[in-house]
């Protein structure tokens, strides 16, 4: 693209660069700075002038700093928290959004535009209510409380039911001339229809659900069902905080989430750019 | 990014009801019923943990529960209250410090950085998934390791050491605590909405961009002309989504500071969590939390707007 441009569009391209890709580096030190403390012993943490890579690297502050609180079943928690709340979630917003985008009923509308308006009630807004309803329930300190309400979220509603509107009513017509059955025709014919749409439901819900913490922080005070995040939290609360373990933790909490977005980018990007619209 | 209207679906025409069984065979009934079964789960979700807990919002907003007695209603006291209320002020001062602080600069600096993006650069994927590491780092996480940034013998001083400036304690000294917070919510946000910005820069046809070349506009006039103009909807959607992001913020404010130092980053939902639910003013919690409320309505109905505009 720079070909037979001339020397200032080149000189152009190349500062572009530089602009970029210093900045990006700047994004990056807190990062390394955050390997490079977890491989320190405590007394280099704060040493100057600073060295970047640690010689010899500590890499026994991994397991001291997991070990420390019991990681192993928070990682199970977030593991289990986070898968459930996927499966519902997507399950009935996909039921939801396709009886909004394919069927016709009595208040339709009006339904549609009340879920529509429970996205303005994030759980900042009303920690105090839900908290009320769930120590009722008596689901406070319990899977029930960390998986249902957050499993209560209209984005996935309304991200079905725009991509099911595009889906030709003569498929779902024909499937039904053969004989097929409501929920036979929404899920051998509408489901693999819209399946890119799915998956792209699901890796956001779990990522939302693997990375919140304020929820859970509000309703769990037993240690057995921490979360990853409270788990971190709680290290990092300590009254002696022990910096190089704290990096290390937070290092190995950071690596699902990374190893997805690696893996998944491209669906991760447009995650990133539907929850824009989730607001 | 349109929002789809009812009317691209099939209206159904209305049938004479003959038979029970042959109603319910038809397929009007088959759209009044099935519609409501597909829809009820979810919907009875939303009614238990969203509708209900914004009436009982409303509702305890007007009484003085605390969680030992049964509520009494109370009228508008708690609203008259948190008006006198010196914390509820500041509360309100440092959240509106906070989303402006962060949201106004990184309106600018989220978009210049779109457009060199958008433009022909080398590593172009590489550096992109540099600038999502930030965002997508979880959110615990970003606020530990920024509370370490913070550390009077962190990372932020030694830099600023090197340009010899004197340290300063971004932890206590409450005229540099939410400075700090802006920095921070910048390093995660503004490579965050560059994304958003990104996806609408890359809907603008090149059609437009030739056509200008071949009239011989210039950068500037083809940014004015055509840019712009066509990156008005994803402008909107930014400005709205980012405020309404930065007035949620709570994580960050209960991990560096647990609001201090003297209320300084004591944001509005860090109030709300701090009556309600450590000192069980319930009633004082939920009226901040109506106040809390209208202003991220106004936010969303500007996107409302938004999506109008979007659409004509």
């Amino acid at each position: 693209m720079i070909s037979g441009r001339g020397p200032y569009h080149t000189a152009l391209y190349w500062t572009r660069f530089v602009l970029v890709a210093g900045f990006g580096l700047v994004l990056l030190i807190p990062i390394f700075w955050m390997l490079s403390v977890s491989l320190k012993p405590l007394v280099e943490v704060f040493q100057l002038p600073m060295q970047w890579i640690p010689h010899p690297p500590e890499w026994h502050n991994y397991p001291d700093a997991w070990n420390q609180f019991p990681f192993t079943r928070y990682f199970e928690n977030s593991l289990i928290v986070s898968v459930v709340v996927t499966v519902l979630n997507v399950v009935l917003s996909g039921f939801a959004g396709y009886s909004l985008a394919k069927y016709r009923y009595f208040g339709q509308r009006a339904l549609f535009i009340a879920i529509l308006c429970t996205l303005m009630l994030p759980i900042e807004v009303l920690m105090v209510p839900t908290f009320l309803i769930v120590k009722d329930l008596g689901w406070l300190n319990s899977y029930q409380g960390l998986i249902v309400p957050v499993a209560a979220d209209a984005f996935g509603v309304f991200l079905m039911r725009q991509f099911m509107l595009h889906l030709p009513d003569s498929l779902i017509e024909a499937a039904r001339i053969d004989g097929a059955g409501e929920l036979r025709t929404y899920f051998w014919i509408v489901v693999p229809l819209v399946w890119p749409a799915v998956f792209t439901l699901a890796l956001f819900t779990w990522r939302e659900t693997w990375d919140s913490f304020v929820w859970p922080y509000i309703i769990i005070t037993n240690d057995s069902l921490r979360t990853v995040p409270l788990g971190l939290q709680q290290f990092q609360a300590q009254y002696v905080t022990t910096y190089n373990q704290l990096m290390a933790i937070s290092t190995i909490a950071m690596v699902p989430l990374m190893l997805v977005f690696f893996f998944f980018q491209r669906t991760f990007i447009q995650g990133i750019t539907l929850s824009g619209l989730k607001e | 990014m349109a929002v789809p209207t009812f009317s691209d679906t099939t209206a159904l025409r209305p049938q004479p009801p003959r038979s029970l069984g042959a109603f319910l065979r038809s397929a009007e009934a088959r759209h009044q019923l099935w519609g409501y079964v597909f829809l009820a789960p979810m919907f009875l979700l939303l009614v238990a943990f969203k509708f209900v807990p914004m009436v009982q919002a409303f509702y305890l907003s007007l009484t003085n529960y605390d969680l030992l007695s049964p509520p009494h209603f109370v009228g508008l006291t708690n609203y008259a209250s948190l008006l006198r209320d010196s914390t509820f002020h500041q509360s309100v001062t440092v959240t509106a410090y906070f989303v402006f602080g962060v949201c106004v600069p990184l309106w600018f600096f989220s978009l210049g950085l779109a457009l060199i993006f958008n433009s022909a650069l080398p590593a172009r994927h590489l550096l992109r998934m540099v600038y999502f590491l930030p965002a997508v780092m979880p959110v615990v996480v970003y606020a530990t390791v920024w509370r370490f940034l913070f550390h009077p013998y962190g990372l932020l001083n030694d830099g600023l050491h090197l340009f010899g400036v004197a340290p300063i304690n971004w932890l206590t000294d409450s005229r540099w605590t939410m400075p700090g917070f802006i920095l921070s919510a910048w390093w995660r946000f503004v490579p965050y909405f560059m994304i958003l910005y990104l996806a609408g820069l890359q809907n603008i046809s090149h059609e437009y961009y030739e056509a200008a070349a071949i009239d011989g506009a210039s950068g500037r006039q083809r940014f004015f002309a055509i840019t712009l103009p066509l990156l008005r909807p994803t402008i909107l959607l930014v400005m709205v989504v980012s405020l309404i992001f930065m007035s949620k913020v709570f994580t960050n404010v209960l991990i560096i500071t647990g609001g201090g130092p003297d209320g300084a980053t004591s944001v509005l939902s860090f109030f709300i969590y701090q009556n309600g639910l450590q000192f069980f003013k319930m009633g004082v919690a939920c009226a901040a939390s109506i106040f809390l409320l209208a202003g991220m309505v106004s936010f969303t109905l500007m996107q409302l707007g938004v999506f109008r505009d979007g659409r004509t």
